[in-house]
């Protein structure tokens, strides 16, 4: 794809000046299908709605909005210059021919540092790493349990006439057999309050450096405490169904399963707007490290200025294609561009321009 | 387009001119409450055999940031002072976009946290009225923090706040000192400058 010659007009609007955007319309159409397969799926999973459980159909219908929702900012997100730029760089970088087999082999390594055990996180923090894992682990617990559950593709029955003896199905299918009074029974039917009591712990680690730490405080957004509220009121009323039935004699039980359905369907609203995204986005960092590798095969560029190799040739390619896209023009008198200047050097040149104006020495 | 600020009129100034180099922003920098224990200011030499001059730098918060644009995960913001943030650390997928292609070379890709970090303007102070850690320890004023009437007031030269590199002009948040109004040209003038040899203007100083 070759730049256009004269710059775009600037497209990331300025704070309280951002219009209306109009709907858009590839995004629509992968929210639409994405939605469809969903729907599909569970028809098929619970074999024609047989072992689709009708009080589940309000967090159903939660989901498929936030499948919906997701579906719609990933495709919106996806087209942004730099980021379909990437996007494509590290699809090519991973599917290059002669490098596949390497790059499949690089990736469960990749997946389970940078995905499931996020070691990045455990370089900043020990206490952030934890609770990290804590909120990611007992939400994957949840998803795990609640999805297959809502969408009707997983359901126990007592096998045969004993009534102590269940067997999970999934999709029709019957798997493990198990007695709901040992510690295995006890374990499936309390998985969601294990995964709760994860999360909780979680959110209190994270809640205490959010009200303590000055630095925190003082870049922190609204956003910030609201995924943390989120998932607090999801654990808490969901917790208290339990309560309720152990040691309230099942009192409130009712009110409670609707505020519980409640916060469950506000949090699956959220997911799409809000910090929850971050979900869908950061793994883009595996096809990054595609990229990166394949820039560092490439070839780095020298800075026009020093000389010295200062970065890959294929990323300062990519920004010199993107910048005009945006709206900058870092092109030179001399027909350069100004991008092929290394950061020390950038820094360098304007202490000089700036000493020169002074006549050194201000 | 910037409007009434947490940061009333208070103003961050950089003048490399007046740098002596003596580090004491780098250590001061690692104390500012948002990333503890890392430094992000930059302070490098321009060549230590034929000059003196050391190189401060931090982010100028520029009114339409490059690096927030060339974000893929769109995780770089400017808050409703103008600061630019660090990246958020959720989104950060690690890039380096914005380490490439800002026009001050000022973020930083922290390779083991995997995330690009850069100076917020010591948001925690500044948005108190206080003046950043770098600009409140550095002895030669080439950081400064204070309002337009205290620069009047107690500093030499003009402030500017616009930066022309190559076709592309630059407006920031934070100001620089020039001797005449306009704009800096930081590509226009040759890569050696020829002040080095005269660093006091003597031979420009009519007779």
């Amino acid at each position: 794809m070759t730049a256009p010659a004269t710059p775009a007009p600037r497209t990331v609007p300025t704070p309280g000046a951002d219009a209306p955007a109009p709907l858009d319309r590839r995004g629509l159409v992968v929210g639409v299908s994405a939605v469809a397969v969903t729907i599909v799926a569970v028809f098929v999973g619970s074999e024609g709605l047989r072992w689709f459980d009708a009080a589940l159909a309000g967090y159903l219908a939660g989901t498929l909005f936030a499948i919906f929702g997701v579906a719609y900012r990933y495709t919106v997100w996806l087209r942004r210059p730099p980021t379909a730029r990437l996007n494509r760089r590290g699809w090519e970088a991973f599917l290059r021919p002669g490098r596949r087999g390497r790059n499949v082999a690089h990736l469960p390594g990749l997946l389970v540092r940078n995905v499931l055990l996020q070691t990045f996180i455990l370089r900043r923090s020990i206490s952030r790493w934890l609770a990290h894992q804590l909120i990611f682990w007992g939400c994957v617990l949840a998803v795990l349990v609640t999805f297959p559950l809502t969408f009707g593709w997983l359901h126990f029955q007592s096998v045969g006439q004993d009534a102590q003896q269940y067997q999970a199905f999934v999709a029709g299918i019957g798997t493990f057999e198990f007695a709901s009074r040992s510690v295995l029974g006890w374990t499936i039917f309390h998985l969601l309050d294990i995964a709760a009591i994860l999360v909780l712990a979680g959110v209190a680690i994270f809640l205490g450096r959010r009200l303590r730490d000055p630095g925190a405080i003082a870049i922190e957004r609204s956003n910030d405490f609201l995924a943390l509220a989120g998932l607090f009121a999801v654990s808490v009323t969901g917790l208290m169904l339990t309560v309720s039935s152990l040691w309230m004699e099942g009192s409130f039980y009712v009110f409670l399963t609707n505020l519980h359905a409640l916060t469950v369907i506000l949090g699956l609203l959220y997911i799409p707007f809000g910090k929850l995204f971050h979900i869908f986005q950061r793994p883009a960092n595996i096809g990054i490290e595609y990229y990166k590798t394949e820039g560092a095969r490439g070839g780095a560029l020298d800075c026009r200025s020093c000389g010295k190799p200062f970065a890959s040739a294929l990323q300062i390619g990519d920004l010199e294609a993107i910048l005009p896209r945006l709206g900058f023009d870092y092109s030179l008198a001399d027909g350069d561009n100004y991008q092929r200047t290394c950061p020390r050097c950038r820094r360098r040149l304007l202490t000089q321009a700036q000493s020169a104006r002074v006549r050194g020495f201000g | 387009m910037i409007g009434p600020s947490a940061l009333g009129d208070g103003m961050f100034v950089v003048d490399p001119s007046r740098c002596i180099g003596c580090e004491a922003c780098v250590q001061a920098c690692g104390e500012c409450g948002t990333h503890r224990g890392r430094s992000l200011i930059h302070l490098d030499q321009v060549d230590r055999s034929t000059t003196v001059q050391t190189v401060p730098m931090v982010c100028m918060h520029c009114e339409d940031p490059t690096c927030a644009q060339v974000c893929p995960a769109d995780a770089i913001k400017q808050n409703e002072d103008g600061v630019v943030q660090s990246a958020l650390k959720p989104r950060c997928v690690a890039c380096s976009n914005c380490v490439l292609a800002c026009p001050f070379g000022v973020p930083k890709y922290e390779a083991d946290f995997d995330l690009m970090m850069k100076c917020d303007m010591c948001y925690d102070r500044t948005s108190q009225g206080v003046a950043p850690m770098c600009a409140s320890v550095c002895p030669s004023q080439a950081l400064w923090f204070g309002t337009p009437e205290e620069f009047a007031d107690t500093r030499r030269g003009t402030l500017t706040n616009e930066f022309q590199f190559g076709n592309e002009t630059v407006r920031t948040r934070v100001h620089t000192v020039v001797d005449e109004p306009g704009p800096l040209q930081v590509t226009a003038g040759p890569t050696e400058s020829p002040w080095q040899d005269d660093p006091f203007g003597l031979a420009t100083v009519e007779a």
